[in-house]
């Protein structure tokens, strides 16, 4: 697989560039800001670009934004953004724009090899990567605990699972369970939290992931 | 005037309307008072009157020559009798002479002049030229240089000292000149009055309507009495001329009690506007003086402004003011303590700043110190606010530092350990490779408690997408279930959005259930309300945040034992 590295700091770019490239990789490109990461993108047109959220020149959030412009302008490409933010609205900006292809994940997974990788074949395959920590979290006190709380425990597994982006065939392979039972559960969590469901996994995640979200009526 | 030289007047006065009367009873046929009792005393009454209330305005502030007037009309008066050809002596008879009927012109000046002694209006003036030259110069001086005693048949007259060459036809046309024109200006001199009266400010109009009606009423009489002697071709002292006479004593000593009046008047003034102040003393209001001010003087748009010592002008409140119309300064002991705008002219009557500045010195001086030590506090809150929002933006640089420094370098860290731990993974020492994988995990844990403490310190989202983002992140952040019930989505000052994010989220990271967080902009306040929580701890410092800018912190505890917090902050900017 073709990556691109987009981060400021030279020490960590190099670093990923080496555990990335023994991990089989192909890292086609380095940038350190934004517009040296379109540039890279339109002359290597890497498969996925893996982009820090915080770039030069105000260190907030151009590496979303320039992630967003990259699967406007190229949608071939997918867009893994690393950020040090725990928050969910960063994560829900970046899905909302984009059907699948795109990924949030917490910097630190950087040194776990193999979530990284996981993350960079599953937007590859044009799916949706949430950081597992920001889902955990919106689990875990989810501002609209009642009807929750009225899942069973494969079943919350399984939404942890469908919320970090999986697809039911992932999730079929992460939880060892059957196609059909898979399904199963998938119905009974939109019927039981009243969400509409969608053979779309993008949708899917979106919706549920407002739905954690989403404010108490 | 000074003290002796008023006595010397009084005495004088006294001696002058004494020997008048003596010429009068003496020569009673001669005299318009000498035939009666009654006319004596009227005479001596008004004169007096005169005398009195003109020494007594001489002493007060700013009435000092209007007094001189008064006490020369009632010279005047009295030197009628003089040309009496039972005066006696050459000199007094002819001073009686030339000034028998000076009296009319001084009354009129006295008048036009009040209260200050001065006539501003330039009708007014010469009308009062044309009356002193008619009285003293035609009937007085020219008369007497052409009147000769004995050749009109006045064989125990005293001499005329002022005879030049004695013409009887002359005398008599003089005569009728004289009092043509004292007709004429005596008629004219009464709407000329009038429209000064009405001209002047309404203080001022209230204060010199008596004297100014009065002594209209005595032109009036004397125009009568110039009138009544025309056909006879001089100034009698017929039944008539008498009667005349004695309404113009009346109308004098009428001018004399609305001199008083108006004294006393003042005085009252001054007693209501002490006892209104001694109230306002008693339970002071800021900005009481200047609404008690602007009821007494009838002026609405009356303003009173302290000066600061910074230069500013502010009312009681210390809210600036700009002061339009006409600007008295209110001194005492040499300080001026406020600025009096106003109508143009109302202030115009004497000394009424001054009463004003007696009368409310202390609370003027309560007022000042009040808007002195408004302005001290608007000052340290400002101090506060900048300290408060030096401290943000501290904190925000520190979580930036944070973020960008060591939470990257711990990054950086971890990855080169990773990269260490893969080439190590063959290696002949399973130790070392559990050793680094043992130090992988605490640098992950050491990483997500920098997050967390970054988070802390200011949150980035909140500086970037307001309060409503910021309450947000904390739900997805904090380790206690969060519900939003209610959250504005406007963007407020960035002191208020950090002083009710600070507020949730203090409350927040020392709560142990979950809570119910709550905001919502009402009446220019932003009401923050965070249900079913712990009490925070740190309470006042919350309150120092939110006290600078005007708001308010209250913990009440509910009956199930739960505490809400309840922040009020003024968010109009």
């Amino acid at each position: 697989m073709r990556v691109v590295i987009a981060d400021d700091e030279v020490l960590l770019r190099d670093g990923l560039d080496r555990l990335l490239t023994e991990a089989g990789f192909d890292v086609v490109g380095k940038a350190g800001t934004a517009q040296e990461l379109r540039r890279e993108v339109e002359l290597a047109h890497p498969d996925v670009a893996i982009i820090d959220i915080k770039m030069p020149p105000t260190h907030t959030d151009e590496g979303l934004i320039a992630a967003q412009e990259i699967r406007a302008s190229n949608p071939d490409v997918g867009v893994l953004v690393l950020s040090h933010y725990l928050q969910s609205r960063y994560a829900m900006r970046l899905i909302e724009q984009h059907t699948g292809g795109v990924g949030y994940l917490l910097k630190e997974r950087v040194s776990g090899v193999g979530v990284l990788a996981d993350a960079l074949v599953r937007v590859h395959d044009g799916e949706c990567v949430v950081d597992p920590t920001i889902v955990a979290r919106l689990l875990g006190h989810a501002r609209r605990a009642s009807p929750l709380s009225q899942l069973t425990e494969r079943e919350c597994e399984v939404l942890a699972q469908m919320a970090e982006g999986r697809s039911n065939q992932g999730i079929c392979a992460r939880l060892m369970l059957s196609p059909k039972t898979v399904e199963g559960h998938v119905r009974n969590i939109f019927m039981k939290l009243g969400v509409g469901e969608s053979a779309d996994d993008h949708r899917r995640v979106l919706a549920i992931l407002s739905y954690l979200r989403s404010r108490p009526e | 005037m000074a003290r002796a030289v008023r006595f010397a007047v009084l005495a004088a006065g006294i001696a002058v309307g004494v020997f008048s009367l003596a010429i009068a009873r003496r020569g009673a046929g001669d005299s318009i008072s000498g035939g009666s009792v009654f006319a004596g005393a009227a005479e001596l009454i008004a004169g007096y009157a005169l005398l009195a209330v003109g020494l007594l305005a001489s002493v007060r502030p700013r009435q000092g020559r209007f007094g001189a007037i008064l006490v020369a009309a009632s010279f005047a008066w009295f030197l009628l009798e003089w040309n009496n050809p039972a005066a006696g002596s050459a000199i007094v008879f002819t001073a009686g002479l030339a000034l028998y009927a000076a009296a009319p012109p001084v009354v009129a000046h006295a008048m036009l002049a009040y209260p200050d002694g001065r006539v501003r209006w330039w009708p007014g003036r010469a009308g009062l030229a044309l009356a002193y030259a008619s009285a003293v110069a035609v009937l007085g001086l020219a008369a007497a240089a052409v009147f000769d005693p004995a050749s009109e048949g006045c064989a125990q007259c005293p001499r005329n000292l002022l005879l030049i060459a004695g013409s009887n036809r002359m005398y008599a046309s003089l005569n009728r000149t004289g009092m043509y024109l004292g007709l004429a200006w005596a008629v004219l001199l009464i709407p000329l009055a009038v429209a000064g009266l009405v001209r002047s400010a309404p203080a001022s109009r209230r204060l010199a309507a008596p004297v100014v009606a009065t002594g209209c009423v005595y032109l009036g009489l004397v125009a009568a009495d110039f009138a009544h002697s025309l056909p006879r071709g001089f100034l009698g002292t017929d039944s008539v001329d008498l009667r005349l006479w004695l309404g113009e004593a009346a109308a004098l000593c009428a001018l004399s009690l609305g001199v008083t009046w108006a004294w006393v008047r003042a005085r009252h003034t001054r007693a209501a506007l002490a006892r209104l102040v001694v109230e306002l003393a008693e339970s002071p209001s800021p900005g009481g003086l200047r609404d008690v001010l602007a009821a007494m003087l009838r002026d609405p748009s009356l303003q009173l402004a302290y000066p600061l010592a910074d230069g500013r002008l502010v009312d009681a409140r210390c809210r600036p003011v700009e002061l339009t119309g006409e600007v008295t300064p209110i001194v005492r002991g040499g300080q001026q303590l406020a600025l009096l705008s106003h109508r143009p002219g109302l202030l115009g009557e004497p000394a009424l700043a001054g009463e004003v500045a007696a009368a409310a010195s202390l609370v003027l001086e309560n007022e000042r110190l009040q808007a002195e030590a408004l302005s001290q506090l608007e000052n340290l809150r400002a101090s506060r606010r900048r300290i408060v929002q030096a401290g943000d933006a501290a904190r925000r640089r520190l979580g930036r530092d944070l973020h960008d420094g060591a939470q990257q370098r711990l990054v950086t860290l971890s990855l080169a350990l990773r990269l260490a731990q893969t080439r190590l993974e063959p290696g002949p020492d399973p130790a070392v490779a559990e050793r680094i994988s043992e130090a992988g995990t605490q640098l992950r844990a050491a990483l997500a408690g920098l997050r967390e403490l970054a988070q802390g310190i200011f949150p980035e989202v909140l500086a970037d997408e307001g309060l409503s983002a910021a309450v947000d992140a904390l739900a997805d952040e904090a380790g206690i279930p969060l519900k939003i019930v209610a959250m504005p989505a406007e963007r407020f000052g960035s002191s208020v959005e950090a002083a009710a994010y600070f507020v949730v989220s203090e409350t927040v990271r020392q709560s142990r259930a979950s809570v119910r967080v709550s905001a919502a902009r009402c009446d220019g306040r932003l009401v923050v309300e965070i249900a079913g929580a712990a009490a925070p701890t740190n309470i006042i410092e919350l309150e120092d945040r939110v006290g600078t800018l005007g708001g308010s912190v209250e913990v009440s505890c509910g009956p199930d034992g739960q505490a809400k917090v309840r922040a009020e902050i003024p968010c109009e900017s």
